[in-house]
């Protein structure tokens, strides 16, 4: 916690000291005042969501009855002072079930600064909250219109345990080369997971419990490569990190101070064309407790994910999305029997596939009307908040959702 | 049964002839020429594609000069808007937007600025100094200079 006290207070005083370096003489000068209010620009977005499902709960009790319990608000501003200099930062509202409940946070905010912006290459550096650059969607996961569809394939894109992978707070450097036969942006950055959410917790514990005692979120790297065609038709995508998590135990706990460490890596591809766009992602994510006193706990275990989307564009303004997403919570046990000897728990709650189809319908550039419906066996991505009894859960199970969006 | 067929009429026909509609309309005006066009103050004539396409993508945030770029667009389902992406750009409509919602909304960039005409389009590129945008060949006059992009 020093250490992240130490980056927040060196993100303040850096930002303070770039701002007056800056504008030796602008500030005292009521034009060029004016000029910096001109660089500032906000956005913002407001969706509510309806979804129904059989058997399990996803974002409430949606369960039969359907649930209004999937809400996200945000508010994003970008000042640029100077060309090579931004200031970013958005605050995010989201309910979705017991694992976002609400509330105000901060989701990003951050200091950008730009020591080389030429045609053929830039460089800089950034400063203080920033979204995690995993794959092609974890960046942008909570405003609807990036999405391709309502839900994110959650086999690479945990809504169940989302905190600990969604931003992090530290420092990044980051590089582009722009070519004729391409660009590649790289980003590399070392930072502190969020884990004060209830959903981090879950990360790690999964179903064991009582946790009494409390996460400490330690240094963690983090990477991504990207390479597109000069015209974007084709886009190609690596990256990974290593997450890091400390745990302290409080009075009479049942775990000893042990430590979690999370080591994606993830492939994307992508095709665009003007009717159509097809994305794939793989990841290998590695995962490993250690130091807990708890030999259920203490293991080690590779997880894989992988899902193939197509997107077709059939009319103006009209999208139609069709997605098979494959998750495995342990590589070497993909039906989940080993688990079931050892845990009793059910072996589907060690895998999902998950068929889906949507429709999206723009009906401005602001306003956009999505539907989609899954047809999911297994149980792996279930959020253990929204449903408690892992053994209760559905086998093959249905959701459908609903959801309108409005940006400006 | 009258109900049922003032429904039918009200949910397809008529969606559908909008839809004929959209699509003609984009036939018609496909031949249309668009040109590049910037502030006179900013002195430049020639751009590559290549150039072009990371001003527009919000990559390039200044002129050679050093003054800021400030980029221009109709909104997203303007016939022109269309054109511009696809002949001068080489993108998808589509492709644009996908790149400036990344860029604003994980905080690394900035979107460019909406004008809702093509004369709102000509006043703002004409007084606002490093801009650059795009009107049809027939809507341009001395008060902006057209820009010339190479392959």
């Amino acid at each position: 916690m020093n250490s992240k006290k130490f980056f927040t207070n060196l993100f303040l005083s850096i930002a303070g000291l770039l701002l007056t370096l800056s504008a030796p003489s602008g500030f005292a000068n009521e034009h060029q005042g004016v000029q910096i209010l001109k660089q500032l620009q906000v956005h913002g977005f407001l969706s509510q969501g309806y979804i129904k499902t059989t058997g399990n709960n996803v974002f409430g009790h949606s369960n039969n009855s359907g649930s209004f319990d999937f809400r996200e608000i945000g508010l994003t501003a970008s000042l640029r002072p100077l060309p090579g200099l931004q200031l970013s930062g958005q605050l995010l509202h989201r309910r979705a079930g017991e694992g976002s409940d609400g509330g105000i946070h901060i989701d990003f905010g951050f200091l950008d600064y730009n020591f080389i912006n030429m045609p053929e290459v830039e460089l800089g550096v950034r400063l203080g909250r920033m979204k995690n650059p995993f794959g092609f969607y974890n960046d942008t996961r909570d405003v609807p219109f990036t999405r391709p569809s309502i839900l994110l394939p959650q086999s690479i894109y945990f809504d169940r345990t989302r905190n600990l992978a969604l931003a992090s707070d530290g420092v990044q450097l980051y590089g582009e080369s722009r070519t004729d036969w391409g660009n590649i942006t790289i980003q590399l950055g070392a930072a502190f997971p969020q884990v004060d959410d209830k959903d981090s917790e879950t990360s790690i514990f999964g179903h064991m419990t009582p946790v009494r005692g409390e996460l400490k979120s330690r240094l963690s790297y983090i990477g991504r490569i990207l390479y597109e065609l000069p015209d974007g038709r084709l886009r190609l995508a690596v990256s990974s990190a290593q997450l890091n998590v400390g745990y302290d135990p409080s009075q009479n706990d049942i775990f000893e101070s042990g430590s979690f460490r999370f080591s994606p890596l993830i492939l994307s591809a992508q095709y665009n064309a003007e009717r159509w766009s097809i994305t794939s992602e793989y990841a290998l994510r590695y995962s490993r407790r250690h130091g807990f006193g708890n030999p259920r706990l203490d293991q080690s275990s590779t997880g894989d994910s992988f899902y193939l989307q197509g997107i077709y564009r059939f009319l103006p303004n009209w999208e139609a999305v069709l997605r098979y997403d494959l998750l495995f919570a342990n590589k070497k046990d993909r039906n989940g029997k080993k688990f079931l000897a050892a845990s009793s728990h059910p072996a589907y709650s060690q895998y999902a596939r998950d068929l889906t189809v949507g429709l999206r319908w723009n009906i401005t550039p602001s306003i956009m009307l999505s539907t989609e419906y899954h047809r999911i066996n297994g149980a792996a991505w279930l959020s253990p908040l929204d449903n408690p009894d892992i053994d209760s859960a559905e086998k093959n199970w249905n959701l459908f959702a609903a959801q309108i969006s409005y940006r400006f | 049964m009258t109900g049922i067929f003032t429904y039918c009429l009200r949910g397809i026909l008529l969606p559908a002839l909008l839809i004929i509609l959209l699509f003609t309309d984009n036939a018609l005006s496909s031949g249309e020429a668009v040109e590049v066009i910037t502030h006179p103050g900013t002195n430049v004539n020639y751009l590559s594609k290549n150039l072009l396409r990371s001003v527009f993508s919000m990559r390039l945030r200044t002129w050679q000069n050093g003054v800021p770029i400030r980029v221009f667009v109709l909104p997203d389902d303007a016939p022109l808007h269309n054109i511009f992406a696809k002949k001068k750009l080489n993108v998808f409509p589509y492709q644009l937007r996908s790149a400036w919602d990344r860029l604003v909304y994980s905080g690394t960039g900035q979107a460019p600025l909406v004008v809702h005409s093509e004369e709102e389009m000509r006043t703002k590129i004409a007084t606002t100094p490093g801009s650059i945008g795009y009107l049809s060949e027939i809507k341009i006059d001395g008060s902006v200079q057209i820009v010339h992009i190479n392959e």
